[in-house]
């Protein structure tokens, strides 16, 4: 059997069944991507947080546009090369194309690597600060952003314990050494000594027997349960359970019933949790989107609890976060406080950042005069500044202004004030900081902050979580960098494995490499697309 | 594993494995799809009885028939003394929906009827694409299996309705600490796979319809069928790309913590304020879901339209009436389900202007689609009809579907809406369309193909028992759902109604004393499910016991038939035709006065002397 039209297009249509298949797959990618683009225009539309506008490096991206422009030719020339029957061409123009594929996906790789090291805070009063976060002082393995917690106490839930959490947890639990608060007596009989240390093999044993006794007593109760149910209706024959007997329900005839039939039935004691007490008070430290503290302040007695249940109480300890201040965002925190009828410069001055840090008050200082020079250099032009320029500090402003101070400032106007910002090249995939203790490492210095976990409203990496921005440009460059990967994979297999298609049937390896193409020219097309909307609106 | 199979077509004797688990023809994997649907399709219903009971009997335990699929322990923790708790009815609620729409009914009608057919009417040897066509297949049992495999998990399955709408479906499972064995993301997964599938196979569809016709096949010559095929793969195509990006943005917000769909301040009562940043939109999930949603309702009923729309003409021995209307109906209905979508969301507050365009698209689809009921209505009218099992399957689906179609009007209105949203109204209206309806056009396909998949008729005596008490029990299932509807039942009462039940008939609790009324009905309709259940059985047996003791059908062509399908032998083999087919007329050519038979097949050679027509 050989299926028609698989080289030769069809008289009547023109087309070949590949050629219409990639067609038709092109259409759906349209559909696939038209969704996401839409789903962006609808959360910007309705954001109701500042927007991040331009706040991704040009340069990268910029670059990208050029690479993937620069391959969709290449394949084209590939393709002819093939029609051409020459052989060696179509190796090298395919070879450029995977190559900037290859490209591509380095300068992506290195655009996500920054951001996922660089830390946003969003304060109680949701000013927004960005930059580098290091250490946290008592954190277990350079951990640095953890919750940490003096533990006196801590109390597992067998229906819930997770291995994974228990794993990395076991070894600050024996440290700290928890041992059983009392005598737990198991179903079949065994009981587990108080003090008994904690360990994985006695959750696991305490676990098993907990849902042994669940099950049994379940158990008893469907049948009692049924039991209860048919006595009753077969003594009050056709009636529904909402209807009267005498003064009760027939449900409540059959409560009656069953809590008779339960008194004498064989349950067995169940023991959902295990509660576990430390001599000492030790330190426990978590990761912060394992689980919440019932309370902030550090020094207060209070309860970490874990996603899967485990509770642990004890004192707040010091779970704050050091970062070095790239930049500073009061726009979200002026629009929260217009809501309250407080004026924006007030709301501003009255911020934890401005109060608690000064540093923080020269960079502001700093910033209203680049703002007073804006509005000089603007005004003659009639145009005003945007809110973004007004209340919102960026990396090259403070890296450029560092060694200024306010009178140099004054002293300039707006274009001399802009030279001193770092470049693109500089500033490739974003700022450069110093390495934490070591001043002699290249970068610039960032002003430090630390924040009191009272002061954290949200914070995140530059990741998806961060906002729904960066949510919506994660997914949609993701899902347009496997699209890459996918094409250029293909494309390699034509240039690798083709050398005997092409011997045998040349012009179906073409029509391959055409379709190929035609894909790769939709995934440039998306990208020229995400550029603008994402790098430069 | 596909590689190993790569010569496929030129081994006369496949293995095994090649011939029937990793087969590339469209008629293995057609069977493929048809058996796995109806394998889910049992599942889903399955879960609906246990969802029965809770509804009957509120305060009883399951009876043990129920519960002999659970282990014991996932009794323990799923059920409160052997009876339903909410979380685990939406559980099932959530995966009914699911199993039905997505991995049976879509399945049953494009994958099986459409890959078995669909080829054999154009006179194609097979797919465009054989090697994409197992891959559908295989993408979607898996989707399939990973949904319902997650009932095993620690969380249960997906628990937010079928639609899985934010902020419901976010918190739902949001306590366990790795977020990828949970049900909820099983079923994105899941879903992710089964959209793929679909997107292959439509691709595959449409190519094969545009460039596989044999000679002579012209577009105004093609059987019905492959029109409502066509349409049905431009929907998939089109509609489920915009799902599956929401699918992928809720696995983003459930794994990477984002909040596309979480609005800012977001509280839950047990896990306290949300720790997504917020900033989200949940009506944006809903738009992106009913963009596909409403299409999908056509990719469900276009296949029992196509299997309708053949059968009828063949046993009423007459053409069909108004060909043209119908295929122009159809692309018309085509293209106008992808601007009605909102009309699932009158109650999201979309305001005044956008609810009165969707209400007018909403009104206007109802003309083709009143228009492909009413010519098949008319194919009845003076033909001389022979009670084929098939033809009676298709008989009942006119006016059961009559009532699903009409039923949903008062929908299409956003006033009339506001009463009946989100009650037994709706359920009764869908499952009109879904079950007497489209499932009964199914039963007719599988009758009148039976013949040339197995080369033998499915026995009539069990045809008569499957058919009348499934006819019967469909109606006492989902008629009283209407009444109770518009007595305002909520469709998401677990208990039936008892929680707002007011037993007092004296009482001033005006809905307590209406609810009284009207709840005895779910016991009525609880135990047409559960016959109904039983009802299938005798389709059962026919459908595997005729497959080797059936009646032989003497004839490649049993039905007296036009269209191509009957021009193969039977069973038909690797590649379908013997010699390559000419079509030289439409496919629904009977009782013309130029031959003696009453019919006058696509194949057959023109008698001399014909009027070109």
């Amino acid at each position: 059997m050989e299926i028609p039209y698989i080289v030769e297009p069809r008289k009547d249509t023109g087309l070949n069944n590949s050629k219409i298949g990639i067609w038709l797959f092109l259409a759906s990618e349209v559909m696939l991507f038209g969704g996401l683009f839409s789903g962006y225009v609808f959360l910007r539309i309705y954001a109701d947080y500042p927007w991040p506008e331009r706040t991704l490096p040009v340069l990268p991206g910029l670059i990208n546009t050029f690479v993937l422009i620069g391959s969709s030719i290449t394949v084209v020339f590939a393709w002819v090369s093939l029609k051409l029957r020459q052989w060696r061409k179509f190796q090298i123009y395919m070879g450029i194309t995977i190559v900037c594929a290859a490209l591509f996906m380095v300068l992506k790789g290195v655009e996500y690597n920054a951001k996922f090291h660089h830390q946003a805070i969003r304060m109680d009063d949701y000013t927004v600060i960005e930059g580098h976060s290091h250490k946290q002082k008592n954190a277990v393995g350079g951990a640095h952003k953890n919750l940490n917690i003096k533990a006196k106490s801590l109390t597992v839930s067998l229906s819930r314990v997770d291995d994974i959490y228990f794993d990395v947890l076991d070894e600050q639990y024996s440290k700290a050494g928890f041992g059983l608060a009392n005598d737990v007596k198991l179903t079949d009989g065994t009981v587990l000594e108080q003090g008994t240390a904690i360990t994985k093999e006695l959750i696991d044993q305490a676990k098993k027997d907990f849902l042994a006794a669940l099950a049994h007593n379940s158990n008893i109760n469907i049948e009692l349960g049924r039991q209860a149910w048919k006595t009753v209706k077969s003594k009050h024959p056709g009636v529904k359970y909402y209807e009267l007997v005498g003064d009760q329900t027939l449900k409540g005839l059959v409560d009656e019933e069953l809590k008779k039939l339960k008194k004498d039935a064989d349950f067995k004691a169940e023991t959902p949790a295990l509660n576990f007490v430390s001599n000492e008070e030790a330190l426990i430290s978590v990761n912060p989107y394992w689980g919440r503290l019932s309370n902030k302040n550090r020094g207060k007695a209070g309860r970490l609890t874990l996603k899967d249940d485990t509770s642990i109480i004890g004192t707040i300890a010091d779970s704050s976060i050091t970062i070095n201040v790239d930049g500073i965002d009061f726009r979200h925190t002026i629009t929260k406080a217009e809501e309250k009828g407080i004026p924006k410069d007030t709301a501003i001055k009255n911020s934890w950042l401005l109060k608690s840090n000064e540093n923080m008050r020269e960079v502001w200082a700093k910033h209203k005069v680049v703002t007073k020079k804006l509005v000089e250099y603007l005004e003659p032009k009639g145009k005003k500044p945007t809110e973004n320029d007004i209340y919102r500090i960026n990396w090259q402003e403070i890296a450029g202004l560092a060694d200024k101070s306010i009178e140099d400032i004054e002293k300039l106007d707006h274009k001399e004030i802009e030279a001193l910002f770092p470049g693109d090249i500089e500033g490739f995939a974003g700022p450069v900081h110093k390495k934490h203790g070591d001043p002699d490492s290249k970068g610039v210095a960032y002003p430090e902050v630390v924040v009191p976990r009272a002061q954290v409203r949200f914070e995140s990496v530059f990741s998806p979580r961060w906002n729904t921005y960066y949510a919506t440009y994660f997914t949609i460059t993701g899902l347009h960098g496997l699209h890459v990967i996918a094409g250029a994979l293909v494309l390699a297999y034509y240039l690798f494995f083709g050398r005997k298609m092409y011997e045998e049937k040349p012009e179906w390896l073409a029509n391959r490499v055409e379709v190929g193409g035609l894909f790769w020219h939709f995934v440039d097309l998306v990208w020229i697309f995400l550029f603008p909307i994402l790098y430069l609106m | 594993m596909s590689d190993s199979h790569d010569d496929h077509h030129d081994h006369h004797n496949p293995g095994f494995l090649q011939k029937y688990v990793f087969s590339t023809d469209h008629k293995t994997i057609g069977l493929q799809y048809g058996l796995t649907a109806m394998l889910f399709l049992l599942f889903g219903f399955y879960l609906m009885m246990v969802m029965r009971w809770s509804i009957a009997y509120p305060h009883e335990p399951l009876p043990a028939w129920m519960g002999w699929l659970f282990s014991e322990d996932w009794k323990a923790q799923w059920l409160t003394e052997g009876k339903l708790p909410g979380e685990t009815y939406n559980m099932f609620g959530a995966m009914h929906g699911t199993i039905m729409v997505f991995l049976g009914i879509v399945p049953l009608g494009f994958g099986a009827f459409g890959n078995y057919v669909t080829p054999l009417q154009i006179g194609a040897p097979d797919m465009a694409f054989p090697k994409l066509n197992m891959w559908s297949y295989w993408l979607y049992l898996t989707g399939g299996i990973m949904m319902c495999a997650s009932f095993f998990l620690e969380s249960g399955a997906a628990k937010s309705g079928w639609t899985n709408y934010p902020p419901l479906s976010f918190f739902a499972d949001a306590q366990y600490p790795h977020q990828f064995w949970t049900g909820q993301t099983q079923w994105l997964l899941g879903l992710v796979m089964l959209i793929s599938s679909s997107l292959l196979g439509s691709v595959n569809f449409i190519t094969t319809i545009i460039n596989l016709r044999a000679k002579g096949m012209t577009w105004m010559r093609l059987p019905f069928f492959v029109w409502a095929m066509l349409v049905t793969g431009f929907l998939l195509l089109l509609a489920f790309p915009p799902l599956e990006v929401a699918g992928i943005m809720q696995v983003v917000d459930r794994m990477f913590g984002s909040s596309f769909f979480q609005p800012s301040g977001l509280y839950h009562q047990q896990l306290g304020l949300s720790d997504a940043s917020g900033g989200g939109s949940p009506l944006l999930f809903q738009h992106l879901f009913w963009f596909l949603g409403h299409p999908e309702v056509y990719v469900l009923l276009l296949p029992a339209f196509a299997c309708v729309a053949e059968i009828i003409p063949a046993n009423t021995r007459r053409p069909i009436w108004g060909y043209k209307s119908m295929v122009y109906g159809v692309l018309v209905l085509g293209f106008l389900s992808f601007i009605v979508w909102a009309h699932h969301m009158y109650m999201t507050g979309m305001g005044p202007a956008v609810s009165a365009f969707f209400q007018t698209t909403t009104t206007l689809i109802s003309i083709p689609s009143v228009i492909l009921l009413t010519c098949l209505l008319i194919s009845l009218w003076g033909g001389s009809i022979r009670f084929t099992p098939a033809m009676m399957w298709a008989c009942a689906f006119l006016p059961m579907f009559g009532i699903g179609g009409l039923t949903g009007l008062p929908l299409a209105f956003n006033l009339v809406d506001l009463h009946l949203h989100d009650t037994y109204y709706v359920i009764g209206h869908f499952h009109y369309i879904v079950a007497p309806g489209i499932l009964f056009g199914f039963f007719g396909g599988i009758h009148h193909w039976y013949p040339k998949i197995t080369g033998r008729f499915m026995s009539r005596k069990l045809h008569h028992l499957h058919f009348w008490p499934s006819l019967i029990l469909m109606n006492t299932l989902f008629f009283p759902m209407l009444i109770q509807g518009m007595a305002g039942f909520h469709r998401r009462w677990y208990n039936g109604g008892d929680a707002y039940l007011s037993a007092d008939p004296e009482s001033t609790n005006v809905f307590g004393r209406t609810v009284l009324e009207h709840i005895d009905l779910n016991i009525m309709m609880s135990w047409s499910a559960w016959l109904l259940c039983v009802a299938q059985i005798p389709f059962i047996i026919n459908l595997f016991v005729s497959w080797k003791a059936g009646r032989k059908a003497n004839s490649d062509n049993p039905w007296n038939a036009c269209s191509l399908e009957w021009a193969t032998p039977t069973p038909p083999g690797h590649g379908n035709f013997i010699e390559e087919p000419i079509v030289y007329r439409g496919s629904y050519e009977y009782a013309r006065p130029e031959v003696e038979d009453d019919f006058y097949a696509q194949w057959r050679k023109p008698v001399e002397k014909v009027d070109e027509d």
